[in-house]
């Protein structure tokens, strides 16, 4: 829900409230006024026809004479003087209806008449009647609060929320690669100036802290290189000595092969860092066929070895426009992996046509979950010397070039489809 | 050969020579630019092992200092800073190959014999071992003067072997060799040892001495029987 359809929402609903206890407040006090005037006009009236009995000592026939309805009655016994005013409803047989009136009674003796009693009506359609016209009064004032709400809603995100939806939309395309600064709207309205200002402060710290990574994460793989160089280079000096029993044999060959992975694994994360760094700016256009047939050339007696069939099936003559060692990389490791995860008897199939390249290869079930596959250090199998990072690779690649890569596999045929289809990229 | 090794990490440029050494190569160290700038100065080297990172000036500088000179000193580059920019600044100014730390030894003294061999003199675009004589410019081998047919990566595993004669190599550096370091493939030890097994029964079959030994729990030695 919108913040200003809330704020409405609740304005609206107080709203109401007010405006029902308005309106009762108002029916009671314009309804004391009213009574206030009819009493009073009751209270002449009576002050009148008291006058006239105390004066003539008669009781006039008031059927003609006054607006007012009169009705006197005479009692046998004396009667002291009392007055009082209260509501009547009266049926009235020609509209079939209660009518609403207001009536004063008083009583009294004269030396005439032993007792009377004195009951003037006047008619009260005004108190029912205002009770409507408030009614309908604070209904259409309701309706008309409504609209202005909505109106001023508009208008108000239309104006004065405007910043900060475009804000909103700077913050979301927000790219921690991406070099430009936030385009913050300017705003005299303090929460805004100060959420733009905080939003910049932050975004301005996280790129910082991005580049001081990158930065971080190369040097190291770099400083590590050459520590690792030491190693290696000593450890071929080793090796050559004529006088090894086989206990330091034994040794020398597993720290050779814990050196091996490191260097693997450091070798990988540079190339990441570098790929991530954008040092691969150079590019040109590449044929994905000669390439993948080079490869697979490189690879043939490996692949004669393990028996692997490849069928090749290239629809047509793909060009991408790309770094020569990215490419390279790539795609080595794409059929690297289709030869490694196969079977002694395999196969392989390479299609490439102008939008996609699918190799499609035999192999083990697949142990760990498809999706994870492109995730760091991710193992497909229990290879012991995969470093899980070859698949990590060719999805840095592949993002770095806005291709889509997708991994699908029905249990020992496993296919990766590599998706250069925008334009952007591919060149004829 | 005489080399000179520009390597900042004194045990690294040691290792570098003692090894080299054994080759019979005439090895020097200079272990920062000056000393490096002094060195090619007064001497001539067949080529120069060359760090980029050096502690108080840029290898790449020593090559411009180098060709400037018009020295003919043949530009070996080793880098831990395996950045491209450095690679193809390199390359272009005049250096003859790149080899990005870490490395294995076996490939270093190949690659600074293929440089080398570049200068066509004194028949370093042949090798000879006994019997076997490959003349890398054709790439042809033969054997007691009878030409052997072999396949790409035999050819190129029969070099490495010639270069690192007399000297354990592993299975990990002739597969880099053979098939470059992107694609780790751990299962290519098998293939190495199928290659090799196909390789001997050739050389074999030519009345070659047999002379790939298999040396428990590291690799091959190619050698006197």
């Amino acid at each position: 829900m919108k913040l200003l359809t809330r704020s409405t929402y609740y304005y609206f609903v107080f709203s109401i409230l007010v405006l029902f206890f308005a309106g009762v407040g108002l029916y009671y006090t314009i309804r004391s006024i009213v009574y206030r005037q009819i009493d009073e006009s009751l209270i002449t009236e009576k002050t009148i026809i008291q006058d006239q009995i105390e004066e003539t000592d008669t009781i006039p026939d008031f059927s003609a004479s006054f607006g007012h309805q009169i009705e006197v009655q005479l009692l046998p016994y004396r009667l002291r003087y009392s007055q009082s005013i209260r509501d009547t409803d009266i049926f009235d047989s020609g509209t079939e209806k209660f009518l609403a009136f207001r009536h004063i009674r008083f009583t009294g003796s004269t030396p005439k008449y032993t007792g009377y009693v004195i009951n003037i009506y006047q008619l009260n359609n005004e108190s029912s009647s205002l009770l409507d016209s408030i009614g309908l009064g604070m209904f259409f004032l309701l309706v008309a609060l409504f609209l202005i709400l909505i109106a001023l809603n508009y208008l108000i995100s239309r104006n004065i929320w405007k910043p900060f939806y475009k804000t909103l939309s700077e913050a979301r395309s927000f790219d921690v690669l991406d070099n430009n600064r936030l385009d913050l709207p300017d705003t005299n309205i303090d929460e805004f100036r100060q959420m733009n200002d905080v939003l910049e402060e932050m975004t301005r710290k996280i790129k910082k802290d991005y580049v001081h990574l990158k930065e971080y994460n190369e040097n190291l793989s770099h400083e590590i290189q050459t520590p690792l160089a030491v190693i290696r280079s000593k450890l071929d000096i080793l090796i050559q000595n004529r006088k090894l029993n086989k206990e330091s044999i034994n040794l020398i060959k597993s720290i050779n092969e814990a050196s091996i992975r490191l260097f693997r694994l450091n070798q990988a994360l540079l190339l990441m860092s570098r790929i991530e760094n954008l040092q691969f700016a150079e590019t040109r256009k590449i044929s994905l066929r000669e390439l993948v047939e080079k490869i697979l050339m490189n690879y043939e007696e490996i692949m004669q070895l393990k028996k692997i069939k490849v069928e090749t099936e290239f629809a047509d003559k793909a060009m991408v426009n790309m770094n020569e060692d990215l490419a390279d990389v790539m795609i080595s490791n794409l059929l690297g992996n289709a030869i490694r995860h196969n079977i002694d008897g395999g196969f392989i199939r390479c299609r490439l046509d102008d939008r996609s390249l699918t190799i499609t290869n035999s192999g083990l079930p697949l142990k760990a979950h498809p999706e994870k596959l492109f995730n760091r250090f991710q193992k497909g199998s229990d290879h012991p010397d995969g470093i899980g990072l070859g698949l990590s690779i060719v999805k840095n690649i592949a993002d770095h070039y806005r291709m889509g890569i997708s991994f699908s596999s029905s249990g020992t045929v496993h296919e990766i489809k590599l998706d250069y289809g925008d334009d952007a990229f591919r060149l004829i | 050969m005489k080399l000179l090794i520009v390597e900042d990490e004194r045990s690294l440029s040691r290792a570098i020579c003692e090894y080299l050494k054994v080759e019979g190569h005439i090895c020097e160290e200079a272990h920062n630019y000056h000393e490096a700038i002094k060195k090619t100065a007064d001497n001539t080297y067949n080529c120069l092992v060359l760090d980029l990172g050096l502690p108080d000036g840029s290898g790449l500088d020593i090559i411009r200092e180098l060709k400037k000179n018009k020295a003919a000193d043949r530009v070996l580059i080793l880098s831990a800073r395996s950045s491209l920019e450095d690679k193809i600044t390199g390359l272009k100014i005049g250096a003859d190959d790149y080899l990005s730390k870490p490395f294995h030894m076996a490939e270093l003294s190949a690659r600074i014999n293929s440089v080398c061999r570049r200068d066509n003199f004194n028949g370093f675009n042949e090798l000879s071992f006994n019997e076997i004589k490959i003349r890398t410019d054709a790439q042809e081998v033969l054997i007691n003067d009878k030409l052997l047919n072999l396949t790409r990566k035999e050819y190129d595993l029969l070099v490495f072997f010639m270069i690192n004669k007399d000297r354990v190599i592993t299975k990990e550096s002739i597969v880099e060799h053979l098939w470059g370091d992107n694609v780790i493939l751990t299962d290519s030890f098998d293939f190495i040892y199928t290659h090799v097994k196909n390789l001997r029964k050739k050389l074999l079959s030519y009345n070659c001495g047999n002379y790939i030994k298999v040396i428990y729990g590291f690799g091959y030695k190619f050698s006197e029987p």
